[in-house]
């Protein structure tokens, strides 16, 4: 399904993105294509990506090919999903210890779909970091690595 | 109780049904009625005899509340520049569609038979009206006439070699056209009366005593023979068109300038303190550009992890090329 969205392959082209976006929630997804966990995600961000096309803009990127974002963004598991408005970073509280990113794949699309128009509202009003509306049960699991432990 | 009925004379609603109309109240209020009409009326009839044209003036507007009828009749009749009196209340008096609302009026309200007759015009005084408007659409352009000679005469006193250029035309000249025009001449007449008066006019020579004060710096003849100005009727200079516009001739934003502009008002509605409402779309940013990224690691604001970013990504390469 990772066909269907585009894709993003260097620096520039992710730096085109942020910057063009305008008034929209932009979705970047970094991770593999052949990932298991990747190809679900981008299952249900291909089947929404036309439900939310007027309040979001939907970017596939591979983690191999932009190393400074890799690192910039601080992304060790796959799939991270990142969320910009307006050339902003949008932080987003899903009860797990990393606000930066969604780290792996949303149970449902409604779930994806509560998330972004959550942050748009939120960006709307000049938040630049929201509560998440998904049920922390559905919310994927996993420990931070510490930094230069 | 008879119903509820409105006089609309007395402009009262009365229960007395046939009977209000014999009441004293109501008998004032037709006579005061009459009293306010009957005067234009007299005068009016007095028009018919000797019909009188006048020169335009706003007061002719004026109307005339017809009780019989109930409506506003325009008093005089006015056409171009000029008016005759009383013209369009002869015309409503002498209408049929007046006479059966007076026969209606005087039956309805109960008034003095005798009285009628004052109000009503019959057709042939109309006619004879007419006639008398002809007669006195002639002697009114006699009497235009004669003023302008009278006019043309002091005129040639003044300036006996004739008018300076740029000199404006007095003002009789246009009150005569009119009445020419109301009678539908031939504009040939008109024409060749004012020739006559054109007949001497060379380039004339500064006359002395029309130069009061500081003396204005002559900057020459402006006629050039074959290009035409102002007066004679020539194209405007900016009408003319050039002989090469650079691309398409059409004025105005083009069809994309003209989305973008739809795009902008649209922005205008949005909330004007979103996230980045003031981030610059189209800059232009280096290679080296990243965006704002409160990282996960780093201690401060946001706009510092940039900066933190760059000076750990230093210290690793430094290490890197240290370890090798």
């Amino acid at each position: 399904m990772s066909f269907l969205l585009p894709k993003l392959t260097s620096k520039k082209e992710v730096d085109q993105a942020i910057k063009s976006t305008a008034e929209k929630v932009l979705v970047l997804r970094f991770g593999r294509d052949e990932d298991p966990v990747c190809l679900q995600l981008d299952d249900i961000l291909s089947k929404t990506s036309s439900d939310l096309s007027k309040m979001a803009a939907i970017y596939l990127v591979d983690v191999d090919q932009t190393p400074v974002y890799t690192q910039y963004f601080d992304i060790s598991y796959i799939p991270s999903t990142i969320f910009f408005f307006n050339g902003q970073h949008m932080k987003v509280d899903y009860g797990s210890p990393d606000h930066t990113k969604f780290v792996g794949s949303f149970k449902t699309k409604q779930d994806f779909l509560d998330l972004i128009e959550v942050i748009y509202r939120g960006a709307m009003r000049g938040k630049l970091i929201v509560q998440s509306p998904i049920d922390p049960k559905n919310i994927p699991k996993y420990d931070l690595l510490y930094q230069d432990i | 109780m008879a119903p509820a009925q409105r006089c609309p004379l007395c402009r009262q609603t009365f229960f007395c049904g046939r009977g209000h109309v014999y009441s004293r109240k109501h008998q004032r209020q037709l006579k005061e009625a009459l009293e306010r009409l009957l005067p234009q009326v007299e005068a009016a009839r007095k028009a018919i005899r000797a019909a009188q044209v006048e020169r335009y003036v706003p007061e002719h507007e004026r109307c005339c509340w017809c009780v019989c009828c109930g409506c506003e009749v325009r008093e005089h009749l006015s056409h171009g520049n000029l008016t005759v009196l009383y013209g369009g209340l002869l015309e409503h008096l002498a209408s049929p569609e007046h006479k059966k609302a007076t026969n209606k009026f005087w039956w309805e309200n109960k008034a003095e038979v005798q009285m009628k007759e004052k109000f009503l015009v019959t057709p042939q005084d109309y006619v004879r009206f007419k006639k008398s408007m002809v007669k006195g659409l002639d002697s009114y352009e006699e009497k235009e006439d004669e003023v302008i000679k009278e006019g043309l005469v002091s005129w040639k006193m003044i300036f006996p070699d004739g008018p300076r250029q740029g000199m404006a035309v007095p003002d009789p000249e246009e009150g005569s056209s009119a009445p020419r025009s109301w009678k539908g001449m031939n504009s040939q007449v008109a024409s060749s009366s004012q020739q006559p008066s054109n007949l001497d006019l060379p380039a004339a020579p500064e006359l002395d005593w029309m130069e009061i004060g500081p003396s204005l710096t002559f900057i020459g003849h402006q006629d050039i023979p074959g290009v035409g100005n102002i007066h004679s009727g020539a194209t405007p200079p900016w009408m003319i068109q050039d002989e090469y516009i650079g691309g398409n001739q059409e004025i105005g934003p083009s069809y994309e300038e003209f989305l973008k502009e739809k795009e902008k008002q649209k922005l205008k509605k949005l909330p004007p303190d979103r996230v980045g409402a003031n981030f610059d779309h189209s800059s232009r940013t280096s290679a080296g550009w990243l965006p704002s990224f409160g990282r996960v690691w780093n201690n401060g604001r946001r706009w510092q992890s940039r900066h933190q970013f760059k000076t750990e990504a230093a210290a690793m390469k430094q290490s890197h090329t240290e370890k090798s």
